[in-house]
């Protein structure tokens, strides 16, 4: 007998980061109809959803609504770390865990949170690796004015001085501001070998458009050097970057094209984006969780990684973040083109295990 | 003054709770696990192994001084304060013992890594700044030495501060402190079985 569960779905599908939200909710509602035919699952799900429009108070309340007003004790949801910890303390109360299918910047591990995007170890640290041996050991620093940017960044300091890597410079935009010239200028000035960038939304647009005119006017930055990095662009906001994209290098677990996706999707490759390829992950692991045990959506979420064969589905009990693949990929002629590409790699939130040294990557293509 | 933190190796790292079998005792394992600590539990008292922990959680409710197998504020390592109740007497029990960082009770979902941090941070301060109080105690004591010293120097036809400056010359060259240099000249006035002032707060 099939049991028909509510799920929550909260993801800003307008406001600021509205392209993020919406690869999300895509990827969770093409799970969602998966499941629900899928004779061989016995829970199929009815969405409950919810759009915060990127106002961050509105997402506590909003997270409540969903688990007073329905049976939903799942909700999979959130793009930024500043949203997904308004809601714990919700979480907490209700009774409610939440999937968060984005990447972040680690050194959280809640009990009502699965992560089932990347932690720094799964993009930041691999992505250093490759660019110390592929460009060079002098880096520029950027970010957004919040804990992404800060702790990211703060890593990349820690990193780069065991590595013995020059950083540069250091400099951070209030989010949402496009006033980005001093950082162009600090940067034309100090020629680092690559960039690491933590802006987001419209100061990451605005930063990648003044760098193409920086490449354009000067011959230090055209031909490929000085290439910008990211750790959170996916193929989602492309259009909105437009050609200004070309030759950004981002790490993530998984672009268009790569077969397979990622270890949760049972297969799936249909996505847009790793962002849609997640927040799928995230309801098809739900679903294998729940599926073959009655009333298994009233247990806890150590509960349900305590079943018989849910260490099968992925997801780290101690840690509750997910083993994924790791890829390097470039913006060539407007789609990422991967570089180089990493057997899946356990998160370590806290980077407190040995991984220091990375493991030989697959496969290397080089241009 | 900015101070920078360096992260502490976790992984592996142990901590040992002293805390009766309680769901605070879970919460608190389930983050340290999270974090990659090894734990282990005891109650009601401490074995002497724990001293060779890299944490230690107690519980400020209910803890007394013969739990443990050292004196009050002699912690030999990082101890974080798990506290329930707020009464005066628990927290003035607290502030003798001494801890490098607390957790208010309940325990849920975080708290601990922060925690962890913080304590290292105040514990590796605390012992610096302890070693720097004893070399600075020590000098102290030697005051005398160096004014014996200084005299000595001074009875050859110096002024007291060209008896000074070829002290500090002498301790230039024989490359040991000011102090060292002072013992050295009252010793080898008067003798061997002078060659060392008493030392430490006794002198002060």
């Amino acid at each position: 007998m099939t049991r028909t569960i509510d799920l929550g779905l909260l993801f800003s599908t307008t406001g600021p980061y509205r392209l993020m939200g919406q690869a999300s909710r895509a990827g969770a509602l093409k799970a969602i109809a998966q499941v629900n035919a899928d004779p061989a699952l016995d829970v199929a799900f009815t969405a409950v959803e919810r759009d915060p429009g990127g106002d961050i108070d509105a997402y506590a309340p909003l997270c409540e609504e969903i688990l007073k007003s329905s049976g939903a004790r799942h909700v999979i949801g959130c793009t930024t770390s500043w949203s997904r910890k308004e809601v714990i303390p919700s979480l907490e109360r209700m009774g409610g865990v939440l999937w968060y299918p984005t990447p972040y910047e680690g050194f959280e591990a809640s009990d009502r949170v699965v992560y089932a995007h990347a932690c720094p170890n799964q993009h930041l640290l691999p992505l250093l690796d490759h660019s110390f041996a592929a460009f060079g050991r002098r880096l520029y620093l950027t970010g957004s004015n919040y804990i992404w940017g800060w702790e990211m960044n703060r890593i990349a300091r820690e990193v780069s001085a065991r590595a013995g890597a020059d950083v540069l410079g250091e400099r951070y935009v209030p989010t949402g501001s496009t006033d980005i010239a001093r950082l162009i200028d600090e940067i034309a000035a100090l020629k680092p070998d690559f960039v690491l960038n933590q802006l987001i939304g419209p100061s990451q647009y605005a930063f990648l458009d003044a760098m193409a005119e920086l490449r354009a006017r000067d011959a230090a930055f055209a031909g490929g050097r000085c290439p910008v990095l990211s750790c959170n662009m996916t193929e989602a906001e492309l259009p909105a970057i437009g050609a200004s994209a070309e030759g950004v290098i981002s790490a993530g677990p998984w672009f268009r094209g790569q077969s397979p996706a990622l270890p949760g999707n049972g297969g799936g490759e249909d996505f847009g984006s790793s962002l849609e390829a997640a927040a799928n992950a995230s309801v098809m692991m739900l679903a294998r969780l729940l599926s073959g045990t009655a009333r298994s959506e009233s247990l806890s979420l150590p509960e349900l990684l305590a079943l018989p064969g849910a260490s099968a589905v992925g997801i780290s009990a101690r840690t509750h973040h997910v083993t994924l693949p790791v890829a390097i990929a470039q913006v060539r002629n407007g789609v990422f083109v991967p570089v180089r590409v990493y057997d899946p790699i356990e998160a370590d939130p806290y980077l407190t295990q040995v991984h220091t040294r990375m493991a030989q990557p697959l496969m290397r293509v080089v241009k | 003054m900015r101070r920078r933190l360096s992260i502490p190796d976790l992984g592996g790292a142990s901590a040992v709770i002293l805390h009766r079998p309680h769901v605070t005792v879970t919460a608190l394992t389930r983050q340290l696990q999270a974090v990659g600590l090894q734990v282990e539990c005891f109650w009601p008292e401490l074995p002497a192994s724990a001293r060779a922990a890299d944490y230690l959680f107690i519980d400020v409710d209910t803890a007394h001084d013969d739990q443990f197998p050292w004196e009050p504020g002699e912690a030999p390592l990082p101890t974080i304060a798990l506290i329930g109740s707020e009464a005066p007497g628990r927290i003035e029990w607290l502030m003798n013992f001494g801890a490098d960082a607390q957790i208010l009770k309940p325990v849920g979902d975080n708290g601990v890594y922060s925690a962890l941090l913080i304590a290292r941070a105040t514990f590796d301060a605390r012992l610096g700044l302890a070693g720097e109080i004893d070399a600075l105690r020590r000098r102290l004591g030697q005051r005398q030495t160096v004014v014996q010293a200084v005299a000595l120097l001074a009875a050859r036809g110096k002024t007291e501060d060209e008896a000074y400056e070829q002290l500090r010359s002498m301790a230039m060259a024989w490359r040991v402190s000011f102090e060292d240099a002072a013992a050295r000249i009252v010793s080898s006035v008067n003798g061997p079985r002078d060659a060392r002032q008493p030392e430490g707060r006794d002198n002060v």
